[in-house]
């Protein structure tokens, strides 16, 4: 697995809120079920010696790391805030912050990874929905009952897309190491080329599958430079030009990041490429 | 969203960067108003968001004598189906020389994008294909609050140097106002001095709140409305309504429906939290376009409580079929409310598609 493991502690910024409470709760359920030890503190400013379920709130991430060993964050804090949120975790010394928040400024997210990136830590996301190793350590908000323990990794740019691609995986008897989703947003922290980078030394992962959508080129950036076997599923071949298409960043701009162009460079480079959903364990049983 | 041209202008007019004289006209009354204060040889320009506007009649070359006249013309057209509300008014400038400049956000990089090319005036895709060596780039992250000057020498390469301070400028507003954007093209040298002769600028729309920006003008009305609900809307032109949860979940439906050889008619990203109310505004939404003749409700997650897709669905009351693809919790209970006043629900999501398509055709 890559970027966490049963022995890794998880801090959830945003702890208090709707959200941050409610995926606490379905975070350490998984935790429990494995044996992890998942979230062991909250933050939220203002709101120290509260407890949600069962885990104690700090007014700050380093409050919170004096009291508990943790490497890890996971953020819940609304857009408006969540830049300023990443340069917290990433000054307080953690090494890995997973931002699930939406609708954060763009400026906001470069400057956040910039000051993260001097920092030593990495930046999973914004707008994305975490990530998932079976039996090992979920961070965010994906549905554990879809997956299933085994050795295909996945890299998506979206969320309930992932889990249909997992479902149909899981189904046709492929278990996953590890599950990312890198987020919808133009500017993101782990590209498809960092977390291949990580799949490529990972002994459990056999095969990726990079699941991608219109807007930019990160998908053809990655794919040149893998050093694992993988195949991909490209979302938006219908979609119009100059259309946001729900993610920020599933965009078709001047001309450029259209489905059909990217299709066509993964293909040249010999990348197999799923046509539906539905295609993608037959092609990942070609592979291997 | 897109800035018109005259308030870019004015955005960069405010932090420095000098700008053509003008006037803002919403009539031919209005210029003839405001002609005493105005130079021999204008120019009218269509305030319209549309690209390739020059082209396409949105910008009139004119004097102060046939001024009202030429106006009226303008205000006669439509450039790209586009009415012309707004026109600006503009000395016309001598110019010597037309350079291109922007700062853009840079996906790959992270960081922004600084663009300099020797040609200005036509497109910057057209004068990279073309002439390859007269583009310059330089990549800055935006912790920087300044360009450094070595950075600057680089960009200019032999332009003339009074165009340096420019690029800085125009790296400011860049970070002001929240810019995807920020490009003057064509910059051009007068003898009165260095003139951004156009402008462009697009603010980031999770930016617009602290921007003061209330209504994003890029969305159409039903678009807007989406909005107002949390939805995620894009208008297409087919028959088949969209309904899913998360956006590649809901794009890779509408590819399943071209697939099967159907046409979309939109595209809804219910998101999150998908309960009763929220779902019944969503069906009621798309069921309000005109074309549409059935629609595909595709809604996967773990926390998705199916029983209250069901009753938003069922109570939303349309007469257009709907057919549901349902998985997460309650999903027994969702099933039985819908099968018992009769609604197709096929198992999988490309089985939803082919009915959908199937029934439309």
């Amino acid at each position: 697995m890559i970027f966490g493991d049963k022995k890794t502690g998880l801090i959830v910024t945003g702890a208090t809120g709707n959200q941050g409470a409610f995926h606490i709760a379905l975070m350490n359920e998984y935790a429990k079920s494995v044996g992890g030890r998942g979230v062991v503190a909250g933050v939220t400013p203002g709101k120290a010696g509260q407890e949600v379920h069962g885990v104690p709130v700090y007014n700050s991430v380093r409050d919170a790391m004096k009291e508990h060993d943790a490497s890890a964050s996971v953020l819940f804090v609304p857009g408006f805030a969540a830049g300023d949120s990443i340069m917290e975790s990433a000054s307080a010394g953690l090494s890995l912050v997973v931002a699930i928040t939406e609708h954060i400024p763009v400026h906001d997210t470069m400057k956040a990874i910039s000051f993260a990136k001097m920092n030593d830590c990495a930046v999973i996301g914004p707008n994305c929905p975490g990530l998932l190793s079976p039996g090992e350590i979920k961070m965010g908000i994906m549905p554990a009952q879809l997956f299933k323990k085994g050795h295909i990794g996945v890299i998506s740019r979206s969320g309930t897309l992932t889990y249909e691609i997992v479902d149909e995986l899981t189904r046709a008897g492929l278990g996953q190491s590890t599950v990312v989703g890198i987020g919808g947003d133009p500017v993101i922290g782990q590209t498809f080329t960092d977390v291949l980078a990580r799949f490529s030394e990972d002994k459990e992962t056999k095969a990726v599958v990079i699941i991608g959508e219109v807007g930019g080129a990160l998908e053809e950036e990655g794919a040149k430079s893998a050093e694992i076997p993988i195949v991909a599923y490209i979302a938006g071949i219908s979609a119009p030009p100059e259309k946001r298409m729900g993610h920020a960043g599933a965009i078709i701009e001047g001309g450029e990041g259209d489905a059909r162009s990217k299709i066509e460079r993964l293909k040249a480079m010999g990348v197999p490429v799923a046509s539906r959903p539905s295609e993608v364990p037959r092609l990942i049983h070609n592979l291997i | 969203m897109k800035i018109l041209e005259y308030e870019a202008k004015k955005v960069l007019g405010e932090s420095g960067i000098r700008i053509p004289k003008s006037v803002l006209v919403r009539s031919p009354e209005e210029l003839e108003a405001s002609l005493p204060s105005l130079p021999d040889n204008l120019v009218l320009k269509a305030q319209v968001d549309v690209g390739g506007r020059g082209k396409a009649g949105g910008i009139l070359m004119t004097g102060k004598a046939d001024a009202v006249k030429t106006a009226k013309e303008l205000f006669s057209r439509e450039i790209k189906h586009v009415p012309v509300k707004e026109v600006l008014v503009e000395e016309r400038l001598t110019i010597t020389h037309e350079y291109y400049l922007s700062v853009a956000v840079d996906r790959s990089t992270k960081r922004a994008l600084i663009l300099f090319a020797d040609a200005g005036g036509v497109e910057i895709e057209t004068v990279a294909k073309e002439n390859p060596g007269a583009v310059r780039r330089a990549s800055l992250p935006l912790i920087m609050n300044d360009v450094p000057q070595f950075m600057v020498r680089d960009l200019l390469g032999n332009a003339p140097k009074e165009l340096g301070p420019v690029i800085n400028q125009l790296y400011h507003v860049f970070l002001k106002k929240d810019a995807l954007l920020a490009e003057i093209n064509p910059l051009v040298t007068t003898p009165e001095g260095v003139v951004a002769a156009d402008a462009k600028l697009i603010v980031d729309d999770n930016a617009l709140k602290r921007q003061g920006i209330t209504v994003n003008r890029d969305l159409t009305d039903r678009e807007r409305e989406a909005e107002r609900h949390g939805f995620s809307y894009v208008e297409l032109d087919g028959t088949i309504g969209v309904i899913g949860n998360g956006a590649g979940l809901t794009m890779s439906t509408l590819d399943l429906i071209e697939y099967y050889g159907g046409k979309a008619a939109n595209f809804l990203d219910v998101g999150g939290g998908a309960e009763q109310e929220r779902v019944k505004n969503a069906v009621l939404l798309v069921a309000s376009v005109p074309s549409v003749k059935a629609i595909v409700v595709n809604l996967l997650g773990g926390i998705t409580r199916c029983d209250e897709v069901a009753k938003g669905i069922i109570s939303a009351g349309i007469s257009q079929p709907v057919i549901v693809r349902l998985a997460g919790t309650n999903e027994a209970e969702g099933r039985k409310l819908l099968s018992d006043k009769g609604y197709q629900m096929p198992d999988t999501m490309e089985q939803v598609v082919k009915a959908a398509v199937e029934m439309t055709r």
